[in-house]
């Protein structure tokens, strides 16, 4: 098992609702079997666009940082807050620079456009070719086991609450599946003007 | 009339067709080992690793479940086995509710590590060996040959790719007995094992909390932490601890904990896993 | 290329015609895709599976039933599935036993007797194994439901439910949760919730939820749904249309 994106495990999975978006990650990072940390979140949060990132530790930490400068520099040059379809793109035309030695990642991106209001979520390939979902988006290694929950629990016009409960089900469910992910679990749910962030008790194995 | 029965009787690949052996062998008498059909080519063992060994090759099509946490320990009272129950194939867990101790008898338990149906198999197999040896010699047979028997049947199979590593407890007499066995061969008689993926933590909180005088109660409860400890860090192992005590009498059974439950009850109880955060408040 | 030169010029021209047999790669095993799906209740059992036979990216047949109903009065079902010559040959060799052993016995084959005649079939090719994941589903001695799952080379298990094949992972985890009530809790209590014995009905309607979301996701399931019921009255089929796509 060299394969570098099932080194560290992890999952990520995003839901949009009825004007709202909840995305939500596993915490831990291993080393194969050894589960090296049961604190290390997936998600980061850039202005109003969150991005779920799975796949090589090292790879989630460094992209994490790059899309730190890159909207900070956009934030500066643009004197407004990055919406979630150009950091969509922003996030593709970064991983797309390394088409011949790419990141071991698989990004999902979500939030909502802070002009109309809109959810927005989609997904990636390692090399940034972007999947427009107005479901639901999955990621890592128990992508597998997060479809056949999503598709099964997922319905159009969540709520909030509903919302919560239905990321959440999948998500622990998907990764009770997977030796690779769990131990703990972030969801945030993200309203036009409110960002809810809860923290999962789940099983520790 | 004669010509059409004839072409009845006469069938090729009826009667002494191979298909037919190996299901005739199964009606008549049962012999001692089991015959297993081989693919039709030179190097089986060959075959057999290029269609399930995942870890050669994680493409494989037949997956074999592996990945375990076992463990048996001899002390004052006894034995105490515990395990854990998780079966993965690859990444993908595909039970979180196997028995991995395997009821030879009402006196001898075998523990399960590696294929599943491998030890499933034999161990069941041996059940059968240990009946017969109790109605040839009129007493119960010893650990030391019910695991002898075995160990030489799995090493009869050496290098066609069984993988078990398997620990047979109980008692010869008054004497409680705890034989390592796996399918290399090695068969050790010992005081305290532990075996699968996850036996370096198991090892860890045992060696720490083993003493000969434990009473019953401390034993089986370090029997049950020292799994919780590998079901902890080890992403192969998990799902439910399962408990038995070995003594004179036969062996007991001392309950499914399930890991999801269990984990917060000893952390809440012993203040332990601090890694693991209990507040669940967001920061932000 | 360097082991097309190789062949042409390096190596030694050999006499095949006086040589030992030349054993070629042996791949006897492919893959026809599929998925099986065995949840137990109190007083029946269910197995479905879909009717899609695959291979590679082709579909051979939209109807190949999957799950056989094993010969006597008190039947079983099962379904050997992934590699279907494998899965036909072994359910055949199995419905053969089963029929002898009435015969033999004058009673008909229990279920976990016959858990168990699997295992020794599967395991009776440890070396050369049958490529299916196996599920053997009917009334127990106390004619509750009961499922048996089972690996390629014969561990077994009984279970409250299982999902094998093709979309296995990402049925399972779907039934864990809504079967066995996994990651539920009572909002009441705060504790965990205890799985219940569903009705018929509410097993039916899981399956056919479970199979149209697989069907969405996975390609090699879908066309049509085929749930075969026990109960003590014996077996009775239900067909369900899935996508075709």
């Amino acid at each position: 098992m060299s394969d570098p994106s099932s080194i560290n495990g992890g999952s990520i999975v995003a839901m949009a609702g009825k004007d709202c978006v909840a995305i939500a990650c596993d915490m831990r990072l291993g080393m194969q079997a050894l589960t090296v940390s049961n604190d290390f979140p997936k998600i980061f949060q850039y202005n109003n666009s969150f991005i779920g990132l799975t796949g090589l530790g090292t790879d989630v930490t460094t992209l994490s940082e790059v899309f730190r400068y890159k909207v900070n520099m956009y934030n500066l040059r643009e004197e407004r807050d990055i919406e979630p379809e150009t950091f969509a793109n922003l996030v593709s035309t970064t991983l797309y620079e390394k088409r011949f030695g790419p990141y071991f990642v698989g990004p999902v991106v979500a939030g909502i456009n802070s002009k109309s209001g809109k959810p927005y979520i989609c997904g990636f390939d390692l090399i940034g070719c972007i999947n427009f979902a107005k479901d639901f988006v999955v990621g890592g290694t128990s992508s597998h086991q997060l479809f056949g929950m999503c598709e099964s629990l997922w319905e159009p016009d969540l709520e909030p609450e509903d919302l919560f409960e239905t990321i959440s089900q999948a998500l622990m469910n998907a990764q009770d599946r997977d030796a690779l992910s769990g131990w703990g679990g972030i969801v945030y749910v993200i309203t036009k003007d409110k960002i809810v962030k809860r923290l999962l008790k789940t099983r520790q194995d | 009339m004669d010509a059409i029965v004839d072409r009845f009787i006469q069938r090729p690949g009826f009667d002494e067709d191979v298909l037919a052996k190996e299901e005739m062998l199964d009606i008549m008498a049962p012999s001692s080992v089991p015959t297993l059909s081989l693919p039709p080519i030179s190097q089986p063992s060959a075959f057999l690793r290029a269609h399930t060994d995942d870890a050669s090759n994680p493409d494989v099509r037949i997956k074999i479940a592996h990945g375990t946490t076992t463990l048996a320990f001899r002390f004052q009272g006894g034995i105490v086995v515990a395990v854990d129950s998780r079966a993965t194939a690859g990444n993908w867990i595909a039970s979180q509710t196997v028995k991995k101790v395997i009821e030879i008898n009402p006196y001898m338990l075998g523990t399960m590590a590696g294929g599943a149906a491998d030890c499933q198999f034999w161990e069941t197999w041996l059940g059968v060996q240990c009946r017969i040896h109790e109605l040839r010699e009129k007493s119960r047979i010893s650990v030391a040959a019910a695991s002898k028997i075995l160990s030489n049947l799995i090493y009869s199979y050496k290098g066609m790719g069984l993988s078990m590593g398997t620990m047979v407890c109980g008692y010869t007499k008054s004497d409680p007995a705890i034989f390592y066995v796996d399918s290399d061969g090695t068969r050790l008689k010992g005081d305290m094992f532990c075996v699968g993926s996850g036996q370096t933590f198991a090892y860890g909180v045992l060696d720490s909390g083993y003493r000969w005088d434990l009473t019953v109660e401390e034993a089986l409860a370090l029997g049950k932490r020292s799994i919780l400890a590998a079901t902890h860090r080890d992403a192969f192992s998990g799902g439910s601890v399962n408990l038995y005590h070995v003594e004179e009498k036969g062996w007991t059974y001392h309950g499914n904990h399930n890991v999801g439950k269990l984990f917060w009850e000893t952390k809440a109880a012993e203040s332990s896993f601090n890694n693991v955060s209990t507040d669940f408040t967001s920061d932000d | 290329m360097n082991t097309m030169f190789a062949e042409q010029f390096n190596e030694p021209a050999t006499n095949h015609s006086t040589a030992a047999p030349i054993e070629h790669r042996f791949n006897p095993y492919s893959d026809n895709g599929g998925t099986i799906l065995a949840i137990s209740g109190a007083d029946y059992a269910v197995l479905a599976g879909d009717t899609r036979h695959i291979s590679g990216y082709s579909i051979n047949s939209r109807f190949q039933p999957r799950v056989h109903t094993l010969p006597g009065e008190k039947p079983l079902i099962v379904s050997a599935n992934g590699f279907s010559a494998d899965g036909e040959t072994l359910v055949r060799r199995l419905a053969q036993r089963v029929e002898w052993y009435s015969y033999n016995h004058n009673k008909p084959l229990s279920a976990k007797s016959c858990a168990r005649l699997i295992q020794t079939m599967l395991y009776g090719k440890r070396m050369f194994p049958y490529y299916v994941a196996t599920i053997l589903a009917g009334l127990d001695e106390n004619g509750r439901g009961a499922v048996y799952s089972f690996d390629p080379v014969g561990s077994y298990e009984r279970e409250q439910c299982r999902a094998g094949g093709a979309a296995a992972s990402l049925i399972m985890p779907f039934l864990d949760n809504q079967v066995n009530l996994k990651n539920q809790v009572d909002p009441a209590t705060g504790e965990p919730k205890i799985a219940t014995d569903l009705s018929l009905e509410d097993t039916v309607k899981l399956v056919k939820d479970a199979f149209s979301s697989a069907t969405e996701r996975h390609i090699q399931v879908g066309d049509y749904l085929e749930i075969k019921i026990v109960t003590k009255d014996g077996v009775s089929v239900e067909y369900f249309p899935l996508k075709r796509d």
